[in-house]
């Protein structure tokens, strides 16, 4: 059982009444996410001007990120991630005005190319991720579980 | 003709732009000698590295900067212990480098990580940091004195005055104490140990 305190999130337990196989998967994929999230699965990623990846302790995405309405990262001046920063559409990194989706997140995580093609600082790893992990990511930071669970 | 007046004015405001950075670029360079180019490669002329005191990791001892970097060949990069965004990829850089040159000792090549945040990287707190990436003899950790922090920041800071976004280029010091070079931000260990076999 993963612990969601840190998260700042309270995810409700998804054995009570009217939990149906979807939200129970939709919370499992949560729960994963949260977990490559926070490094207790390992990410595997690369600065991308490197050959080898990373250890994976020190590309975890909650060492530079925090996340929905959760404790702050300390010293960080990486992005928040929440529903809003990355649904709405808002003017990033000097190019028009774009939004993520599932597979804009992805291609950012793979390649570090942001919606409006507008390419990422190199202290950001680029991952080798598949699209389970990926969209598992993808439902934790917009904190799709929460919103399916209500 | 409206597209001809658009490229006028386009004209003009590429002019205007290559003018202000003609200007800004000779006043930054009148207003401070010191502060090397805002660029990565050769440092041409060298810089000679302020002869500042530092404490050292572990035991604490004051040295003077210069002493610990003569006669060495150096890779420095700023880091704080405090810092869990880049400085963790900065430490397993520096990790690797260690792993590639088992011959470092022989070649008089040593490693710097130097503290941009003294008043809270005490030396156990720096060897600590040290130790999470199994640092060996010839990886020291080193922090100024908060008064002559801004100073070092003019040398390899990039322009950059935020502890948060700090520069994470790798310096190389030649054995007389010059900065020779700079790497881009994040290098590689191979180009780490390919520079630093070449100094």
């Amino acid at each position: 059982m993963f612990m969601l305190a840190a998260t700042g999130w309270a995810v409700p337990p998804i054995t009570q009444a009217g939990a149906t196989a979807g939200t129970a998967a939709a919370h499992e994929e949560y729960l994963r996410g949260q977990a490559l999230f926070s490094g207790t699965m390992d990410l595997h990623g690369r600065i991308y001007t490197h050959v080898a990846d990373m250890p994976p302790t020190v590309v975890r995405c909650a060492n530079c990120h925090a996340v929905g309405e959760g404790p702050d990262v300390k010293r960080s001046l990486a992005p928040r991630l929440t529903y809003s920063l990355l649904i709405l559409p808002r003017t990033r990194r000097g190019g028009p005005p774009s939004h993520y989706s599932r597979d804009g997140f992805c291609t950012l995580l793979r390649k570090g190319i942001a919606p409006a093609f507008v390419m990422i600082s190199v202290e950001m790893p680029r991952y080798s991720i598949d699209d389970v992990d990926c969209g598992a990511i993808w439902r934790y930071v917009t904190g799709r579980d929460r919103e399916e669970n209500r | 003709m409206k597209k001809t007046a658009d490229f006028t004015r386009r004209q003009v405001c590429v002019g205007a732009a290559a003018a202000f950075a003609t200007v800004f670029a000779s006043a930054v360079t009148r207003a401070s000698a010191v502060l090397v180019a805002a660029d990565h490669g050769r440092v041409d002329p060298p810089v000679k590295v302020p002869d500042l005191p530092v404490r050292r990791a572990g035991d604490g001892a004051s040295r003077g900067l210069a002493g610990l970097l003569h006669g060495r060949v150096t890779a420095l990069h700023l880091m704080f212990t405090g810092c869990s965004t880049v400085c963790p990829i900065q430490g397993a850089i520096f990790e690797r480098v260690q792993a590639l040159l088992p011959d470092q000792a022989e070649r008089g090549i040593q490693l710097m990580s130097l503290s941009i945040d003294p008043l809270l990287d005490t030396p156990r707190a720096m060897r600590a940091w040290l130790d999470r990436f199994a640092a060996r003899d010839g990886w020291i950790a080193v922090a100024p004195q908060p008064k002559d922090l801004d100073r070092l920041l003019d040398v390899f800071g990039q322009g950059r005055d935020a502890v948060e976004s700090h520069a994470t280029q790798v310096n190389i010091i030649d054995r007389k104490g010059d900065l020779v070079f700079r790497t881009p931000e994040l290098p590689s260990a191979d180009s780490i140990a390919n520079i630093l076999r070449r100094v």
